[in-house]
């Protein structure tokens, strides 16, 4: 498959943070979640983002991946600033520029595989349904779940659920892959095939960018980014 | 529109995983429907009854009558009739009633029965059925003719239901012949409380009871206007006479059935706007059922929802998947009203071979009202579930 873009400034990276901060105001006792984040992620790279638990690395996923908008800082994406944007706006920059994948998988239990992966799509709205699902169909043969296409996700493996939940993070061909843990809740021979995919995609021109603990995962990216209490301890270019 | 109809599709997955639970509140939202559309039924049906008893009783009548109460004269005397006969403008028929009595051996016992002295249009203007025989004429009338109508109550009673021809009876010493037997047109006439040919009654001609009977005064001077508009006319002559007689009309009364026709509909009204009330109170219950529903699927589905709002969909989107939903549940509840509340009366109607007005507009007005009442009451939740924050909702298990 091509995930072939066309890049405004190709010499620019895809993402970039400066100065992003986040505080929870639980209870009047302000929690720093993100202290003045700095990081780029360039084109094609695949980053690991490490910490551990409390570090602000999920607080972090979710302002990358633009779930979170009560940061402070300024966050390009595309060398467009997206930081400040309101939620529909957000939400359509997600289902087209962000694939996600989660340590839960997240998939609907009561849509098919299919229907599943076919969602980003339909929710953009510029093909018909028809159209959506036979792209689903493609990315899902992709991550070879061809066999799997009716069944429910509750009738299929961990690692099934997470190859299901790949194929709908690429449906709208992306150009960032984002996933928190992806390998978390799989056993340790899943968790390598899992990782081979994303290995793969990344061989195949897709920028991403992974968040967990787990170093054997970090290690195979090109770079790790390291975070602790909120900041970037390491990794900076 | 495609959009449309991909959110009507998340909206029927959605109700669908969750089938009994949608079942029973369309349920709910049904017994609403149906009884808003039972309570326009039943207004219509019911007020088109009563207006036909009314009807029935006489169409274009005025009723003078007096009162007997009063420091004044309150009975019509002879002359006031003549007085009225002569200067009461666009009367169609009149029939004066004179109201005497007569005691008859009936199977050995003395009864005492009505006996009515009237106009040959008597039987018109008060809609009588003859079942047997005729009336009698005005010739008769003015020949001081001995005959007699009887009810059909009395004819039981007195000859067993058989021919009564060639039969007679006594009354006041004379034998009268039977030329007919009558029933009222609308047997329930008597919902007028005042149906002076109701029961064990024998009518014989005006004149003929003037001259042997007791009565000294008119009990009720009948007058058919000649048209509907004449009505008007007929009421402020009859008042005009009467006031000119004795200075005042306080000791009679008159009467139209215009009156009683708008005291049905002001009854009728407020009956069905007390029903309509007890209608929109159940209703109101199917709405905060749907809300109630609403507010534990979209609490239920928070995590389904954190995932749609992650992968793209719009704020909007989420919004118009709830509002659907409710709106499909109310909708799908006021079809099931319809059934329940225009089926039954159509087919108790047919059973029962009797005409059903189930009128189109109450179904419409049903429809109408459930998917309002779907689309307000599914708007709190729906807004609840647009407006959740993704991040939380993705970590709600």
């Amino acid at each position: 498959m091509s995930l072939l873009h066309v890049d405004r400034d190709p010499e620019k990276p895809l993402l970039a943070l400066e100065g992003v901060s986040r505080t929870y105001g639980h209870d009047g006792v302000p929690v720093h979640a993100l202290r003045g984040i700095d990081m780029a992620v360039a084109r094609g790279e695949l980053l690991a983002v490490m910490g551990p638990s409390g570090s602000g690395k999920s607080t972090l996923l979710h302002v990358l991946g633009l779930l979170d908008a009560d940061y402070t800082g300024t966050y390009r994406f595309d060398g467009d600033l997206v930081s400040g944007r309101d939620a529909d706006g957000l939400s359509a920059l997600r289902n087209r520029e962000i694939g996600l994948v989660f340590q839960q998988f997240h998939l609907l239990p009561q849509l098919s595989v299919l229907e599943n992966a076919a969602l980003p799509a339909l929710y953009a709205r510029d093909t018909s349904p028809d159209v959506c699902e036979k792209r689903a169909r493609e990315r899902l043969l992709q991550v070879g779940l061809g066999d799997r296409l009716d069944h429910r996700p509750n009738e299929l493996s961990s690692g099934q659920r997470q190859r299901a939940a790949i194929a709908r993070a690429l449906i709208n061909e992306p150009r960032l892959i984002l996933a928190d843990e992806p390998t978390g809740a799989l056993d340790s021979k899943t968790a390598q095939e899992i990782l081979d995919l994303f290995l793969q995609l990344n061989r195949s021109g897709s920028s991403i960018v992974l968040i967990t603990h787990d170093l054997d995962v970090a290690s195979a990216a090109e770079r790790i980014v390291h975070i602790r209490d909120g900041q970037i301890i390491d990794g900076l270019l | 529109m495609g959009s449309f109809r991909l959110l009507l599709r998340f909206a029927i997955e959605g109700l669908r995983g969750q089938r009994g639970r949608s079942l029973l509140t369309m349920l709910g939202m049904g017994i609403g429907t149906a009884s808003v559309v039972a309570v326009v039924s039943i207004g219509l049906v019911g007020r088109d009854y009563v207006v036909g008893l009314i009807e029935g009783v006489g169409s274009n009548l005025v009723f003078v009558y007096g009162t007997g109460i009063g420091p004044t004269p309150t009975q019509l005397s002879f002359e006031d009739l003549e007085q009225i006969e002569k200067r009461v403008r666009g009367v169609g028929a009149m029939a004066p009633v004179l109201d005497d009595a007569a005691t008859l051996p009936i199977r050995g016992e003395p009864r005492v029965i009505a006996v009515l002295g009237t106009t040959a249009d008597y039987a018109d203007v008060r809609n009588l059925k003859l079942i047997e025989g005729r009336f009698f004429t005005q010739t008769e009338d003015e020949n001081f003719a001995k005959v007699a109508v009887i009810s059909k109550e009395l004819h039981q009673e007195k000859f067993g239901g058989s021919p009564v021809e060639g039969e007679s009876i006594r009354l006041f010493d004379m034998r009268f012949r039977i030329i007919g037997v009558y029933k009222e047109g609308v047997e329930s006439a008597a919902a007028l409380e005042k149906s002076e040919a109701a029961g064990m009654v024998a009518i014989a001609p005006f004149l003929t009871l003037k001259h042997v009977g007791n009565a000294r005064v008119v009990d009720t001077i009948y007058i058919q206007a000649e048209s509907p508009e004449a009505v008007a006319t007929v009421v402020d002559d009859s008042a005009r006479v009467l006031r000119s007689q004795y200075g005042s009309v306080d000791g009679f009364t008159i009467e139209s059935l215009d009156t009683y026709l708008a005291l049905v509909n002001q009854v009728s009204d407020a009956i069905t706007l007390g029903l309509m009330a007890i209608a929109g109170v159940s209703l109101l219950v199917g709405g905060i059922g749907i809300m109630n529903i609403m507010l534990v699927t979209v609490s239920e589905r928070t995590r389904d929802i954190g995932i749609r709002l992650a992968l793209g969909a719009g704020r909007r989107d989420i919004l118009a998947q709830f509002l659907l939903e409710a709106g499909i549940l109310s909708v799908a509840g006021g079809v099931l009203g319809v059934l329940i509340g225009a089926g039954t009366p159509l087919y108790l109607g047919f059973v029962y071979d009797v005409p059903v007005p189930v009128s189109a507009a109450s179904v419409v007005v049903a429809f109408g009202v459930s998917l309002s009442v779907g689309i307000f009451f599914g708007l709190y939740p729906a807004r609840k579930a647009a407006g959740m924050n993704i991040v939380d909702s993705l970590g709600y298990e």
